[in-house]
């Protein structure tokens, strides 16, 4: 994860840690892509708010493959450069929905902590 | 998951492993497309090309140790650095050589200590019968639980078995027959025959080297009596002779026709030497009657033990209501072959104690080995630092001082098993025979398969404790060290855990030598325990009576009883008068034991003039003192101290009148007058003996006779050379033979063992089965424990010069660890003018410190286990004369060896303190 620059403002800029897994499964849930690229769908699916860091991203994929969740192939790009492309198994499907209600739950209950007066 | 999926994940995963090299070229290539795609976004948001590659790059962070995270997150990804990580360990091994000889010498001992005790301890507790289905062999018996003992005559029972046991097939029996075997006319020796059926040679088989194996036909009533021999008979005694089928040769009173040559270590069902056909016609067969037998068998195909069980049971319960007059209380029992029958009754000793003693041996020897591991981990520190900030993980950091712990242990495990096979061979054998008398077939010390799993295991922990432990402590904080970029400024330090390694190690080298003299003092009081007499001059041959002693309460078998002694006794005085009149024989005489081979016990009973004994008599010169009750008692022939030449010191000796069958005279030798009688005249009072305990013949029977002490005679080796104290001796006169089997004597005039021939030839022609064994120089008694003693003495010399060595070494590492760290500390301690005394005060403080502690924790343990030891005889304890001021002198002076060599260790590293020289030191940072 890129290192969170010293700010006040509480932006989540940096993926809480954990979760970095079911964000890579969700970006592959739509099409297969290569690592910079994931990083990309995500800067973009959450309006530039995070950033992943190149440092936990490719070991992250690493333990995704060796979890069975995604698979990859090297292919070429638009512009005929070899790439590994990932993508997501049928086991990381259900991976990704078992994953992300459990998120929901999480956080469903620490939001209602948080609101405890 | 899809099966081609599997497939391709597991490929991958191989690949990783096997095509370590392109898997990474792959990464590689991943990480620049990366950076490439970054690079051009940069140069699409405006960036020149050297700016975005720049900004690209520093968003990416550092390219190796993401390399570094991204194969770790592989599959086994540390598996393929390991070899790298061996290649280092083995480059270690010869970079610091001390270390490598040190540790890798404790560690060979350890393992050679485990191994050896597993090994042992295997054998002993569960051994593999070297059978085919060797584990499904099973012996069966009979136990009257009345009682609390078995019951051999079974004959009738295993006929029965034989008949309706469904879970148990090839059922056989043997009797065991020690007879003498007499190939050549004259010369009778005795061998190990089994009487047995059949079906021994179904259970365990073997073709025959020569001839053929025993068959059922030769059990048949009528059938030519027939025997198979074993090879080393055949080699031994008939000169390996190829034409010895159909040879007749007399075995104890009969003869029978050699038809079989077992081959080489062949010996079912224990270490039988010679089979013979078990023929339970002419035997009785009568509930509870007749022969001593062992039965065996093996389990049916698909049945249990459990299920043989029930059956034999249900087989039991029918018996006991058949024959309740003898059946009543007997319980049939099936066990594997060389298991026993109680399943509970495991040995503590041998279950935990041993092994216990060999596990923490192997801890504190490790413990040691990380001692040193820590000290040459800690002065790499900066190497492991570096590699720390070039990536490697922590895990990966440990991984390599554990493949280096590991390299290590294999030379030592490989060292120590190396060992431990050569100790078996040479010295298991004769050890187990020598504790154990004739040895079963299926031991055989060597190293094992299970042995050197075991050791491998053991390997494992060494590693473990020599290796991680040290590493977890170095790599501990070392994020915070790398921050600081301070290595070597003093981060790491000895902690506690060390400070208890360093003080067990202490103590225990102090404590061990403990042992160490109590073993040689026992050696001492071995070969110095005199028998009182020309022993060397002295032949000394077990005689047995040829047919085994019939069992039974009954008016038949007590008859039968009466009737072998008698012809036993025969025989005996036959004997002693044909050796006596050989030219070379000085004198013949019996004794129920040899001297120093220890004599039975019992407590002594004085008949007093007060009619009651008091518990504290007085010495001749008026010192109280308690009188000693435990004598040992021997049986021996009227003319016993004629022949060993001993003089009657007051009274008289035996005549041949005084050996009437309840004989009420006895002789004392000087230990009894000086520790029963404390010093008074034995002549004409009387004693009585009695068993410890309750029951007939001890303490509470009044009916036991007394005896009337006519004479007293000087020691002569009464009791065993392992006793503790000085023994008091009562010779009973006893007719040679009455007592069952006797030690004859001869005084030999020339070299004793010469005349072996002679007496075999002359008791072969009085009687063939008379049984004549270990045939012996009277002197060479205590050959076999002294070779034991010696052998432990050796043994516990070797560990305590382990135990010291690697003390001294791990005080040495600690020493030159704690100067290195504090090489700045003591330049500038130098430097603002502090004394020698001091630097070496405030440095040396804490490890002196901690060898101080250890050597009076260890001086105080081998200080109460001497003072155990020595004042606790058989179950009684007394403090009276342990602590004596040579004692406690020897024991300071012990502790001040031990601490004065490992403040010796500290000599080098002092002198090295004081000779930094304070610009040197500010420059080694």
């Amino acid at each position: 994860m890129s290192p969170s620059p010293a700010s006040s403002q509480s932006t989540p800029n940096d993926v809480v840690r954990g979760t970095l897994d079911l964000l890579i499964l969700k970006a592959l849930s739509l099409e297969s892509m290569h690592g910079w690229a994931i990083t990309q769908r995500l800067e973009q699916l959450s309006r530039e708010a995070l950033q992943v860091g190149q440092g936990s991203l490719y070991p992250a994929l690493q333990r995704l493959e060796e979890k069975g969740w995604i698979d990859s192939e090297w292919r070429s790009t638009d512009q005929n450069r070899r790439a590994k492309y990932y993508e997501l198994t049928r086991a990381g499907r259900r991976a990704l929905g078992t994953e992300a209600e459990s998120w929901r739950r999480y956080v469903a209950m620490v939001d209602v902590i948080l609101s405890t007066s | 998951m899809e099966p081609t999926r599997w497939i391709k994940r597991w490929r991958k995963r191989l690949r990783a492993l096997v095509r370590t090299d392109a898997v990474n070229r792959e990464l590689d290539e991943e990480l620049a497309f990366h950076l490439e795609m970054e690079t051009r976004k940069n140069m699409s948001a405006g960036m020149t090309p050297d700016e975005a590659k720049r900004e690209a790059k520093l968003a990416f962070g550092a390219v190796a140790k993401h390399q570094g995270d991204t194969r770790d997150a592989r599959w086994l990804a540390w598996f393929p650095d390991l070899s790298l990580d061996f290649k280092l360990g083995a480059r270690m091994l010869r970079k610091y050589p001390i270390i490598t000889l040190v540790g890798g010498l404790a560690m060979a001992f350890g393992i050679f200590a485990g191994s050896m005790t597993f090994e042992m301890i295997t054998m002993l507790q569960n051994p593999t019968l070297p059978l085919p289905d060797g584990d499904r062999v099973v012996k069966l018996r009979l136990y009257d639980v009345e009682e609390s003992r078995a019951e051999p005559r079974a004959l009738r029972d295993y006929l029965a078995w034989r008949q309706s046991l469904r879970t148990v097939t090839d059922l056989g029996a043997y009797r065991d027959l020690p007879r003498n075997l007499i190939v050549t006319a004259g010369d009778a020796r005795p061998v190990q025959v089994a009487e047995i059926t059949a079906s021994a040679f179904t259970i365990a088989p073997a073709p025959p080297m020569l001839g053929r194996t025993l068959r059922e036909t030769d059990e048949q009533p009528g059938a030519a009596p027939v025997m198979v021999i074993g090879h080393e008979v055949w080699r031994t005694r008939f000169a390996s002779d190829p034409g010895v089928i159909g040879r007749s040769v007399q075995v104890g009173d009969q003869y029978a026709t050699v038809v079989g040559v077992m081959p080489e270590g062949y010996a079912f069902p224990i270490s039988h030497e010679l089979w013979m056909p078990l023929r339970l016609q002419g035997l009785d067969q009568a509930p509870r009657a007749g022969a001593s037998i062992s039965i065996f068998g093996r389990l049916a195909p698909g049945v249990t033990l459990a299920e043989a069980k029930a059956e034999l049971a249900t087989l039991g319960r029918r018996a006991s209501a058949e024959f309740p007059n003898t059946h009543q209380h007997l319980q049939p029992e099936i066990a594997s072959y060389t298991g026993s029958f109680n399943a509970n009754n495991t040995d503590v000793i041998m279950a935990v104690i041993i092994p216990g003693f060999a596990v923490l041996l192997m801890i504190l020897v490790c413990g040691n080995v990380a001692l040193l591991m820590f000290a040459r981990a800690a002065t790499r520190e900066s190497e492991l630092i570096v590699r720390s900030a070039l990536g490697a993980s922590r895990g990966r950091i440990i991984a390599q001082l554990f493949a280096e712990a590991l390299v290590l242990g294999a030379v030592s495990a490989a060292v120590g098993l190396a060992a431990t096979d050569f100790a078996l061979r040479r010295w298991g054998g004769p050890f187990l025979v020598e504790n154990m008398g004739q040895l079963p077939f299926w031991y055989d010390p060597h190293l094992t398969v299970g042995t050197v799993v075991y050791a491998i295991g053991l390997t494992f922990v060494a590693a473990v404790i020599a290796g991680v432990l040290p590493a977890l402590k170095v790599t501990s904080g070392m994020g915070a060290r790398l921050r600081q970029a301070a290595a070597g400024a003093g981060g790491l330090k000895f902690g506690g855990i060390w400070t208890v390694v360093i003080i067990a190690q202490v103590a225990f080298t102090t404590a061990f030598p403990a042992l160490v003299y109590l073993e040689q003092l026992m050696l001492v009081r071995i070969q110095t325990f005199e028998a009182g007499f020309p022993s060397e001059q002295y032949l000394a041959t077990m005689i047995e009576p040829g047919d085994p002693i019939s069992l039974g309460s009954d008016p038949q078998a007590v008859a039968a009883r009466e009737a072998e002694g008698a012809r036993f006794q025969s025989a005996l005085a036959g004997l002693r008068q044909r050796v006596a009149s050989e030219p070379s024989i000085a004198g013949v005489t019996f004794i129920d034991r040899l001297p120093r081979e220890g004599h039975r016990e019992f407590l002594v009973e004085l008949d007093t003039v007060a009619g009651a004994q008091s518990r504290v008599g007085t010495t001749a010169n008026g010192t109280a003192k308690v009188p000693l009750d435990e004598i040992q008692a021997a049986h021996i022939d009227a003319s016993y101290f004629d022949v060993v030449q001993a003089p009657i010191l007051s009274g008289r000796g035996f005549t041949v009148a005084d050996l009437v069958p309840d004989p009420r005279v006895v002789v004392v030798d000087q230990g009894f007058v000086d520790q029963v009688l404390l010093g008074r005249n034995a002549v004409g009072l009387r004693m009585r003996l009695a068993y410890g305990g309750e029951g007939p013949g001890t303490m509470s029977d009044q009916t036991r006779p007394w005896y009337q002490i006519v004479g007293v005679v000087k020691e002569l080796g009464m009791g065993a050379p392992t006793q503790r104290g000085r023994p008091a001796g009562v010779y009973i006169p006893t007719v040679p033979g009455s007592q069952g089997p006797t030690n004859m004597v001869m005084h030999v005039r020339g070299d004793p063992l010469s005349i072996v021939p002679q007496v075999r030839a002359v008791a072969n022609a009085i009687d063939p089965t008379l049984r004549l064994t270990k045939f012996q120089r009277v002197d060479q008694v205590t050959d076999g424990i002294q070779w034991i003693m010696d052998m432990w003495l050796r043994l516990t010399v070797a560990l305590t010069a382990v135990a010291l060595l690697l003390s001294l070494a791990g005080i040495y590492a600690v020493m030159s660890f704690a100067v290195s760290r504090r090489t700045r500390e003591i330049g500038i301690r130098v430097a603002l003018g502090a004394n020698a005394r001091r630097v070496v005060v405030s440095i040396f403080k804490r490890p002196v410190t901690q060898v101080g502690v250890g050597v009076a924790l260890g001086g105080a343990i081998a200080g109460l286990f001497l003072l155990w030891v020595t004042s606790c005889g058989e179950g009684s304890c007394s403090s009276a004369g342990v602590v004596t001021v040579s004692r406690v002198v020897t024991l300071v002076l012990y502790s001040v060896v031990i601490l004065g060599i490992c403040l010796l260790a500290c000599v080098v590293p002092t002198r090295r303190a004081l000779a930094v020289e304070p610009v040197e030191a500010l420059r080694a940072e």
